[in-house]
C-alpha cells in the first residue's frame, strides 16, 4: 500500500469519527463515549502530519505537493518547514491544531459532562469542516500524474528558520480561538454561562492569545529581518488579517475576567468569543481565496475560496443565532458602576473594538471601492496611524487607571491619588528629553509621557508586596504584559519620530555620512552558498580612522527557482539599529545602498516577549475561585 | 419566546450582509486588476527570438497582427505549466495570434518546455533579465494581454483557468472577432 494512501485513509478516520462526535451537538444524542471520538481525530491527523513530512525529508516526487514545494538539494530543516509552507500542507497542519485542543480539552478536570459533550462535539464539527475542505480541494497526497524526478523548489525568500516556525505558532493562536467558539457554544446549548465557564475558559483563552501575540511578533520580526522592507509593520491585509483576532481576542480576556470575578458581562463575552474566531476565519479566508494578495498568498484557487466562505456562513450563522435566542436569556440584572475596575475595563473594550473596526475598514476598504465602483483604492499607513493615534491616547489612559480603580465602585480622588505622581515624573522626564531634544511634538510628548506613566504604574503594580513580602502573583502576568504594552507603544512612537533612513549610490571607497555616522564601502565580492551564489559587500562604520563595526549585506541569486533576494546586514544595538541594505542595478558601476538607523528597535520584540511572559505568568498564576 | 429581543439578532444580520460581500467579491475575478496599460497602444519593445536566432520579436509584429495576445511565461513557473493547454486551444482559433515571451528563463529549460508541451505561439521573445518585459508593466507570471489592433484590451494576470477562458476570455474574443 502506498503512503499516499495511508495518508488519505487517515484524513477519512479523522473525517467520520469528528462527524460521528459532532451528532453530539442534536438534541436527542447518541450514546457514544464522547472521549474516543474527540480523541481520535488527533492520533489520525497527527500521524498524516508526519506521514506528510516524511514525504518531504524522503523528497518523495511521487507526490505532486513535494514537487512543487521541495527539492532534494535543500537543507533537511527546509524539507520539513516545506511539509506546512504551502495551502496543503498548512490546512493539514490547521487540522492538526484543532484537534490538539479538542485532545487536551476532553482531559481537563470539568466535571460538567454534558458541557463537556457539547465544546468537543461543536469543535468536532468544524474539524469535519476543515478535514472535507483538506479531501475535496486541498489533498497533500495527491499523486503526481507523470514521473518528475526533482522538484522545484522552494521560494528562497521562504527558507528561513524564523519563517518555518512562524506560521505554526500563528495557528496555534488562530486555531485555539476555535476552542473559545466552542465554549461559547456549549455554554449557551448547556445554559453554563457564568463564573465558573470563565474561570474553565480562562486558561484556553490566554493560551490563544499568547500564540497568536508571539505568532504576529514573529511575523513582524521577520518581516524586519528577513524581507529587508526597513520596517516591523506594514498594514499589509494579511498582517491585518492577524492584528484582527488579536483585537478581539485581547478584549475577550479582559471580559472573561470580569466574568470570572463578577459574574457579569455574559452575553457580551459571547459576542465576543464568537467574534474572534470569526475573526480567525475571515481573515483565513481572504487570504487563502486570494482576494488578498500579498508576500503570504498561496497559489490561490476560486473553488477554496467558496469552500471556506460556505464554511464560514455555516459556523457564524450557528453560532449567531443561537446567541440570538439564548443571549437575552444570559445577563444578570446587575448595575456598573461608572468609576470602577471594570468599567475601565469595559472602556478598553469598547477602544480595542474601534481599533478593531479601523483596521477592519482598512482593510476590507479598498475591496470595496473596487467591487462596487470599479475604482482601485489604497489606504495606507496615514489612514491607520491617524484614526488609531486618540484611541491609543485613551487606552493608555485607562490602562493607567484600572488596574489602580476598585473593583464595583471606587472615588476618582483615589484613583488620582494613586497615579498622579508616576504621572508627574513621567511628564517631567519626557519634558526633559524634549528640551535636550528639541523635537517632539505635543502628540509625541503626550504618548510617550502615557507610556512611561503606564510602565511605571504597572511596575508599581507588580512589585506590590503584601506584608510577607512576596510579590502578589495573580497581578504579576498583568504588569508584565501592560509594561509590554506601554513599551511597545513608546517604541514604536520613538522609532517613528527618531528614526532615520537615506539612499546612497556607491563606488568601493566611498564614504557615505548619516546621523554623524560615517560608513566606509570597502570591497565587493563574490561567493558560493549550498543553493545559491551571492554578492558580498563589506561597511565598515569608521570612527576616525578605527573600525567600530562591519557590515556584510548581501544579494542572493537562487536558481532554483530563479529569484534574487537581498540579504540585510543588521548591527544591533542596545538602544539602536543600523541596517545596511543594497542592490545592484543592472550595467552599472555603482550598488544602491539603503542605510536606516532605526532607534529602540529591539524595545519592540522585548515589549512583545514582556506581554507574552505575562500571558504565562497570568495562566500559571491565576486566581480559583473559591467552591 | 416573549424573551425575544430584536437587538441580539443584529450580528446574524450583520454576518449575512458580509457573507453576501464576500461572494461578490469572489464572483468578481481577483486577477482581473485594472492594468496602465488598458485601451492604450502596445508599448514598444524589442528582443531576440527564442527558435529563430537571427529574427526578433517586437511591437511591430503584435501591431501587425489584427488580434494577437501576449502570454508572458516560464519553464520554471509552475502556473505556467498548467495554462498552456490552454494556449494550445487558444492557438488553434482562426484569426488570434499567440505570441509569448519567456521572461527570466534559460534558453535549455525553456526550448524543452516547448517541447514537450507544444507551442502555440507564433513567434517567442526572450527576455533574460526581465528588463525588456517592464515596459509590459509585468509583475508576475503568467500574464496575458489580449490587443485589438495595436490597442490593449484586457490583462490577465495569473495563469488561465479552464471557466475563465470560457467566461472572460472567448466573450472578450468573441466581440473583437
Amino acid at each position: 500500500m502506498n503512503l499516499g494512501n495511508v495518508g488519505n485513509i487517515l484524513m477519512l478516520v479523522c473525517l467520520l469519527a469528528s462527524l460521528i462526535q459532532s451528532t453530539q451537538l442534536l438534541p436527542k444524542k447518541i450514546d457514544i463515549d464522547y472521549k474516543i471520538f474527540s480523541r481520535l481525530p488527533f492520533y489520525s491527523s497527527l500521524l498524516a502530519f508526519i506521514l506528510l513530512i516524511y514525504i518531504f525529508v524522503d523528497s518523495n516526487f511521487n507526490y505532486q505537493l513535494v514537487v512543487n514545494n521541495s527539492h532534494s538539494e535543500k537543507p533537511l530543516i527546509y524539507k520539513i518547514a516545506g511539509a506546512w509552507g504551502n495551502h496543503e500542507g498548512s490546512l493539514l497542519l490547521w487540522i492538526l491544531v484543532l484537534t490538539i485542543f479538542n485532545f487536551m480539552f476532553s482531559y481537563s478536570k470539568i466535571e460538567h459532562t454534558d458541557f463537556k459533550k457539547n465544546v468537543t462535539a461543536f469543535q468536532s464539527l468544524m474539524i469535519f469542516g476543515f478535514t472535507l475542505f483538506l479531501l475535496l480541494t486541498s489533498n497533500p497526497f495527491t499523486p503526481t500524474e507523470t514521473f518528475v524526478s526533482e522538484g522545484l523548489g522552494l521560494n528562497p525568500v521562504l527558507q528561513d528558520l524564523l519563517l518555518a516556525i512562524h506560521p505554526p505558532i500563528l495557528y496555534v493562536g488562530y486555531v485555539g480561538y476555535s476552542l473559545v467558539l466552542s465554549f461559547a457554544i456549549g455554554g449557551m446549548i448547556t445554559n453554563k454561562v457564568d463564573k465558573e465557564w470563565a474561570e474553565w475558559l480562562h486558561p484556553w483563552v490566554l493560551t490563544a492569545w499568547i500564540f497568536l501575540t508571539l505568532g504576529i511578533g514573529l511575523g513582524s520580526f521577520w518581516a524586519y529581518y528577513e524581507l529587508g522592507w526597513g520596517g516591523y509593520w506594514f498594514w499589509d491585509p494579511v498582517e491585518n488579517a492577524s492584528l484582527m483576532p488579536w483585537l478581539a481576542g485581547t478584549a475577550l480576556f479582559h471580559c472573561v475576567i470580569i466574568l470570572k470575578k463578577k459574574n457579569i458581562l455574559q452575553s457580551w463575552t459571547i459576542l465576543l468569543s464568537i467574534l474572534t474566531f470569526s475573526l480567525s476565519l475571515i481573515g483565513t479566508f481572504l487570504v487563502r481565496s486570494g482576494i488578498l494578495n500579498s508576500v503570504h498568498t498561496f497559489a490561490s484557487d476560486p473553488a477554496r475560496g467558496l469552500f471556506i466562505l460556505i464554511f464560514l456562513a455555516i459556523i457564524l450563522i450557528i453560532s449567531f443565532t443561537l446567541y440570538a435566542f439564548k443571549g437575552p436569556l444570559l445577563d444578570n440584572k446587575s448595575e456598573m458602576s461608572l468609576v470602577s475596575k471594570e468599567s475601565s475595563i469595559l472602556a478598553n473594550n469598547w477602544l480595542l473594538l474601534s481599533t478593531l473596526f479601523v483596521v477592519f475598514l482598512g482593510t476590507l476598504y479598498p475591496l470595496g471601492t473596487d467591487l462596487f465602483l470599479q475604482k482601485s483604492t489604497s489606504v495606507g499607513p496615514n489612514y491607520y496611524i491617524l484614526s488609531l493615534l486618540p484611541i491609543t491616547v485613551l487606552l493608555l489612559f485607562f490602562m493607567i487607571i484600572g488596574p489602580n480603580a476598585k473593583w464595583q465602585s471606587d472615588k476618582i480622588s483615589n484613583i488620582i491619588l494613586s497615579t498622579n505622581k508616576l504621572f508627574i515624573l513621567s511628564l517631567a522626564i519626557i519634558f526633559g528629553f524634549s528640551i535636550y531634544f528639541d523635537e517632539l511634538h505635543l502628540t509625541q510628548i503626550t504618548l510617550l509621557t502615557l507610556c512611561l506613566t503606564l510602565i511605571l504604574v504597572s511596575i508599581k503594580d507588580g512589585l506590590r508586596v503584601n506584608h510577607n513580602y512576596t510579590i502578589i502573583k495573580p497581578s504579576l502576568g498583568k504588569s508584565l504584559a501592560h509594561i509590554g504594552f506601554g513599551l511597545l507603544i513608546l517604541s514604536v512612537v520613538a522609532n517613528a519620530t527618531f528614526a532615520q533612513e537615506k539612499i546612497f549610490q556607491a563606488k568601493v571607497n566611498d564614504i557615505l555620512i548619516l546621523d554623524d555616522q560615517k560608513f566606509r564601502f570597502d570591497s565587493v565580492e563574490q561567493n558560493k552558498g549550498k543553493n545559491y551564489n551571492s554578492i558580498i559587500a563589506t561597511f565598515h562604520l569608521m570612527d576616525n580612522k578605527t573600525i567600530l563595526e562591519t557590515f556584510k549585506p548581501e544579494i542572493r541569486v537562487y536558481s532554483n527557482p530563479p529569484t534574487v533576494t537581498s540579504e540585510t546586514s543588521i548591527i544591533r544595538k542596545f538602544l539602536t539599529d543600523i541596517y545596511v541594505v543594497m542592490n545592484i542595478p543592472e550595467n552599472s558601476d555603482f550598488v544602491n545602498v539603503r542605510i536606516h538607523i532605526k532607534p529602540l528597535i529591539s524595545f519592540i520584540w522585548l515589549s512583545i516577549i514582556l506581554m507574552v511572559i505575562g500571558g504565562m505568568s497570568a495562566i500559571v498564576f491565576r486566581v480559583k475561585l473559591k467552591k | 419566546m416573549k424573551n425575544l429581543k430584536l437587538k441580539y439578532f443584529l450580528p446574524v444580520v450583520i454576518t449575512i450582509v458580509f457573507v453576501i460581500f464576500f461572494s461578490q467579491l469572489l464572483k468578481k475575478d481577483v486577477t482581473k486588476l485594472s492594468s496602465q496599460l488598458i485601451e492604450k497602444p502596445v508599448p514598444t519593445f524589442n528582443m531576440p527570438t527564442l527558435l529563430n536566432d537571427n529574427q526578433s520579436f517586437s511591437t511591430t509584429d503584435v501591431i501587425a497582427s489584427d488580434i494577437a495576445l501576449v502570454n508572458i511565461w516560464s519553464s520554471w513557473c509552475i502556473p505556467c505549466r498548467s495554462e498552456h493547454e490552454i494556449l494550445m486551444l487558444l492557438s488553434k482559433i482562426e484569426g488570434i495570434d499567440l505570441y509569448g515571451i519567456n521572461y527570466k528563463d534559460k534558453e535549455d529549460n525553456a526550448l524543452d518546455f516547448i517541447n514537450k508541451l507544444g507551442n502555440p505561439f507564433k513567434k517567442i521573445g526572450v527576455d533574460n533579465n526581465g528588463r525588456s518585459s517592464m515596459v509590459w508593466g509585468v509583475y508576475g507570471i503568467p500574464e496575458t494581454f489580449i490587443i485589438h489592433k495595436g490597442t490593449v484590451i484586457y490583462k490577465h494576470i495569473g495563469p488561465i483557468h479552464m471557466n475563465e477562458l470560457e467566461e472572460i476570455i472567448l466573450p472578450i474574443l468573441g466581440d473583437i472577432l
